[in-house]
Formats: C-alpha cells, structure tokens, sequence
C-alpha cells in the first residue's frame, strides 16, 4: 500500500507503483474530473499539480510522488489562484466541450502561481501542450490574462 | 639516364610497397580484444577457475531448454535475426552498409529456408568461422570474429534453442552488394587476416567474476562489434578499444573507462541499471540498437552476470574522444537568447510536457534531458534519432517516447533537435534537413 496526498486528503492506495497517477485518480479514488486523453503526455488533458508543479499524471507512476502534494481540478479551487482561473473561464465562457478544460486550467493555474502577470510568450510556452480541439485557444489566452488582472 | 630512372622508380614502388605492407601489417597484427589484461591467457581446459562459459551457477540446474534460451540470450541473436514486426529468429532484417543492404537470414529450424538440416558441425563452422555448409562465406556483419570465442557447448546449446523454436517458412533474401564487395570468396582472405578462429581464453591473473565478463562482452555480447571503431579493412580496431563507432545511423558511445568521452566517471550501480533496465538515473535512456540489446539481451541475464559485465567493462582502458563535459542542470529559462523559433514551438507542444522547462524531467527521471550524453553530443544524430522514432521499451508501464517522424519534416526535426542541444547540452548541434534525410535512410 501506498499513501498519497491529494487535495489535502491522505488516501491508501493499492495500486501498483508503476501504476499511472492517472489510473489511480480517476479508477481508484473515483477522482473523474482529471481527464484521459493520448496517455502519452502529448495533450495535457490529464495535468494536475504535485507539489504545484503542472503534471502529466498519465505519465507519473503513482510510487513516484512520495510526500508530495497532488492537486487536481476537484480541489484546485480551493487556492486563490485556481479560484481566480476557474471565475475568470466563467466569466469569459471560455469553454466550448470542456474535455480538455481540467488540464487547460491546472496549466493555468500553475503558470499564474508561478509567473502573476506573464506576457503571450510565456502563455505559449506554459499553454503549448496543452490541445483543444474546439479551438479555444484565444479565450485561453484571455482567461489567463483575466485571471491575472483580477 | 634511363637507367636511374628506372631505379628511382623501382624505388619507388618498394617504398609504396612496404608502406601498404606496414600500414595493412599494423591492421592485422593489432592486440586481442583483452590483450589489455596482460597475464598469461591459458586454454579454457587448462583453466583451474570456476568456469567463464555457460550459464552463471544460479542456473546451472537448469533444464536444457531453459540453459539453451539463456546462451542464445547472451549471444543476442534474436535482435538482427528478426524483421521489424516479422517471426523471432526468421531473418529478414535488413542492415543498409557502405556497400549495399544486406538481410540476415532464417535462423528457424525449418528445413527448407532455415537451418533445419543444419549439422552441428556445420553450424559451428558457421558461428566460429563464418562459413556457410555449401562453403561460401559470410559477411563479418554476421560477429563471427566475436563469436569465435564462444565455447563449442555454447554454440551447440544455442543450435540447441534455435531447434525448439517453431519452423517459419520464410526464403532469405540476397543482399544487392556491386562489385567487388558482391564477392564472398574475398571473405576468406579477410577471415585469414582479421578472424584468430581461437576460442576464449582465461586470464588466471584476473578474478573469475573478470573472466566472466570478458567471455560474456567479447564472445556472446560482441559489445565491440558496435562500440568499436573499425578500421579501413573493416575489422575492429582493438587499439581504440571501445571508444566508440556507428550503428544503423545511431552513435554507439565510447564505453571505455575515459572519464568525459567514455563511461569512466559511471558507478558500477549506474552500469548495472543502464544495462539491466535500460536506464541509470541522469544517464539516459538505452535507445535505437542498445534498447534491442537490452530487451533481448541484457535484461534476461542474472544479477550476477550484470555484476561480472560491469567488472570486465571498468577494467577496459581509457580511450580519448572529443565529446564535452556535460552542461550542469538548466535554468527553467534560458539565461542566452537561442534564436531558433520553430525548435522553441515545436519543444513547447510536444516536448516540455514529459521533460519540463529545466529539461530535468516532468513526471519521470527517465525524461531527464540534461547531463545526459544524447543531449551533449554535438553531433546531434542520435538525439535527432529518438525525436525520429521515440525511444523507450514498448511494454506496459515502461516509459516510451513517441516518434516524431511522421509529425514533422526534416527542417522541423533539425530544428529542434538543434534547440535542444542548444539549451540543454554543451554544445549546440547544427543540424540541417540534409543531415535528418541521411539519418531517416540509415535506419
């Protein structure tokens, strides 16, 4: 057994510990708004926060996270930054479908919590594996930008 | 007057001659692959220690079947012998040289296109001579000079394996060498010069677990057949041993014990993971043909057989190359402005999500890009490579890296090869399009 911390809750996992963080979240924990997309971190629909830090849980094998901290978009909203993104996306209705939009946000959140007022280049760079399909890409960038002023 | 003439040239032509007598002399009278070991070789009957060859003592209980598959394990047939996608051990790989392609043929015992007829003196004759049963000679792309080495039971025990497997019905395919290369008979010639035809001898002066790992890199691994140079005869150029050469396209790294170039400066433990998994953490991924060797190869063998490879491999002098130091760890932005805009949107989409803004790895340590000797290769061919055809084992819950191959063009490849290079490693590579068009046809 393993213990991980996500959302401020300590869970006993069973899983195996090569077992993607992304299995365990969704199949394991019942923790279904992170989201599966490629499983081969090319589009960022599975982004969640360890220690804060935006990543691809269907890449992290779960024995990897250790004591870190896991945030995911069920308890995202409850730091100030991921409060101000998820307002700003409702204020803006950036989402269209909304499938990729749990990853779209903890991309944001995380960038915001590390750079308070990035400029186009850094929104590329953070944003950049993270896909829409629908083509949102523009609110994105407003949300963002919203979220920072706000 | 006339007559001086003809003296001088008479001279001449003596001078030439002695000087291709020299310089093909030094090629072919060149030290045995652990002629470094000095002490005093002794024949493997004579050898008073606990034996180099065979299966290591945890299996020596073994069934016949489960001994025969781990002989065939340490001599890596499997990896040339099969086609992408096709039946292990049927042949059919192809293997692009400087003098054309050639394929390796059907290794399964059916009678007709493989080798089901084959006595074992015949296959002997193959594996340690390099002559096929109608006595036309192979090609040294088959290691038959390393597999000299291997003991006359290792040799059978692995016709042993090849003889349990199903029978593939597949026709071997002839290479399409121009002339002179397309003449085997030259081969003879070459086995005379480069294969010693002599099986492996002990070193009393060195510990058992050396000997064991020398039988196991130079007789079954055949390490050197990719790890050294050759020389213009196409022969291993023990001199330079292990200090690096080329395979299908990918740069097989110098793995002698030089601190920068070679793998001096690695841990016994970080060898020891390198070639049982496939990774040492900071260290890199095996790729390309060294991901085979391990998959088929390096993974299947005991703790102990790893330990004893390890062993022989740090005792392996130093050869000089001219690769860098490694670049330390990297700021999450680069300090110098890279003026490469389509490598930075491609890294951004496709690559910053497993290997992260420092290039230290995102979710995993084998995403590590930075200290890593793909990324401080100036060259650039082999990280353009795995951005090329990924890398990583394709079983469940082993890291794999896509391919980008199909995804982008060769200027996008070269773009972004150079971008990571440039921000990660010591030293920029400067690839060009051209450049990624080479490495796709070599593989």
């Amino acid at each position: 057994m393993t213990a991980i911390t996500v959302n401020g809750k300590i869970y006993e996992v069973a899983s195996e510990a090569r077992t993607p963080l992304l299995w365990v979240l969704r199949d394991e924990l019942g923790l279904t708004g992170t989201k599966f997309g490629c499983g081969i971190a090319q589009c960022g629909v599975c982004t969640v926060h360890v220690d804060g830090v935006a990543v691809r849980s269907c890449q992290m094998p779960v024995g990897t996270v250790g004591q870190r901290a896991v945030t995911t978009i069920e308890g995202v909203g409850s730091t100030t930054v991921g409060a101000r993104v998820q307002k700003a996306w409702l204020d803006l209705e950036v989402v269209q479908c909304g499938y990729c939009q749990p990853g779209q946000i903890m991309a944001a959140a995380a960038l915001l919590a590390a750079n308070p007022d990035p400029d186009d280049n850094a929104i590329d760079a953070a944003m950049s594996g993270n896909l829409c399909r629908c083509g949102t890409y523009v609110r994105i960038r407003e949300g963002i930008k919203h979220a920072a002023r706000s | 007057m006339k007559r001086k003439t003809l003296l001088t040239l008479v001279a001449l032509v003596a001078v030439a001659g002695v000087a291709v007598l020299g310089v093909v002399g030094r090629m072919v009278l060149q030290p045995g692959p652990y002629a470094f070991a000095g002490g005093r070789p002794v024949a493997l009957s004579a050898y008073r220690g606990p034996s180099p060859t065979g299966v290591p003592a945890e299996l020596a209980l073994a069934d016949t079947v489960t001994r025969g598959a781990y002989v065939a394990s340490m001599a890596d047939c499997q990896a040339c012998h099969t086609a992408p996608g096709g039946q292990p051990f049927a042949g059919g790989r192809a293997f692009v040289l400087p003098f054309g392609t050639i394929y390796t043929p059907n290794l399964t015992p059916d009678p007709e296109t493989g080798i089901g007829n084959w006595t074992d003196a015949q296959f002997l004759n193959a594996v340690h001579r390099g002559i096929a049963p109608d006595g036309s000679r192979y090609y040294p792309a088959f290691p038959y000079p390393s597999y000299t080495l291997l003991s006359d039971e290792d040799v059978l025990a692995i016709k042993a394996h090849l003889f349990t497997l199903k029978p593939v019905k597949q026709a071997n395919k002839p290479n399409n060498f121009g002339f002179p290369y397309n003449q085997r008979w030259l081969m003879a010639i070459w086995s005379v010069l480069f294969n010693p035809n002599e099986r492996f001898r002990p070193v009393p002066e060195r510990s058992p677990e050396w000997n064991r790992g020398a039988y196991l890199v130079e007789a079954a691994g055949h390490c050197g057949e990719c790890h050294t140079p050759r020389n213009l005869m196409q022969a291993l150029d023990q001199r330079r041993k292990f200090g690096g050469g080329v395979a299908e396209g990918w740069t097989a790294y110098n793995i002698s014990s030089d601190t920068v170039s070679g793998v001096g400066d690695w841990s016994a433990a970080d060898l020891a993971a390198y070639l049982s998994t496939g990774h040492a953490r900071g260290r890199g991924v095996a790729s390309g043909p060294m991901a085979e060797a391990v998959e088929l190869s390096l993974s299947r063998l005991t703790k102990s057989d790893i330990g004893a490879i390890v062993t022989y491999l740090r005792s392996v002098p130093a050869v000089k190359g001219d690769l860098p130091v490694p670049a330390g760890p990297a700021p999450s932005t680069p300090q110098t402005v890279i003026d490469n805009p389509v490598g930075k949107r491609i890294f951004e989409g496709n690559c910053a999500s497993c290997h992260a803004w420092t290039g230290a790895g995102a979710a995993r340590e084998e995403a590590q890009l930075t200290g890593v000797r793909t990324v401080n290769d100036p060259s650039g061919a082999n990280a353009a490579l795995m951005i090329l055809h990924g890398s990583g084992a394709g079983t469940p819950y082993r890291p794999a890296m896509p391919g980008f191959g199909k995804a982008y063009s060769n200027d996008e490849i070269a773009a972004v090869t150079n971008y990571v290079t440039a921000r990660f490693g010591a030293r920029a590579s400067k690839l060009t399009a051209g450049d990624i068009g080479r490495l796709r046809d070599a593989n």
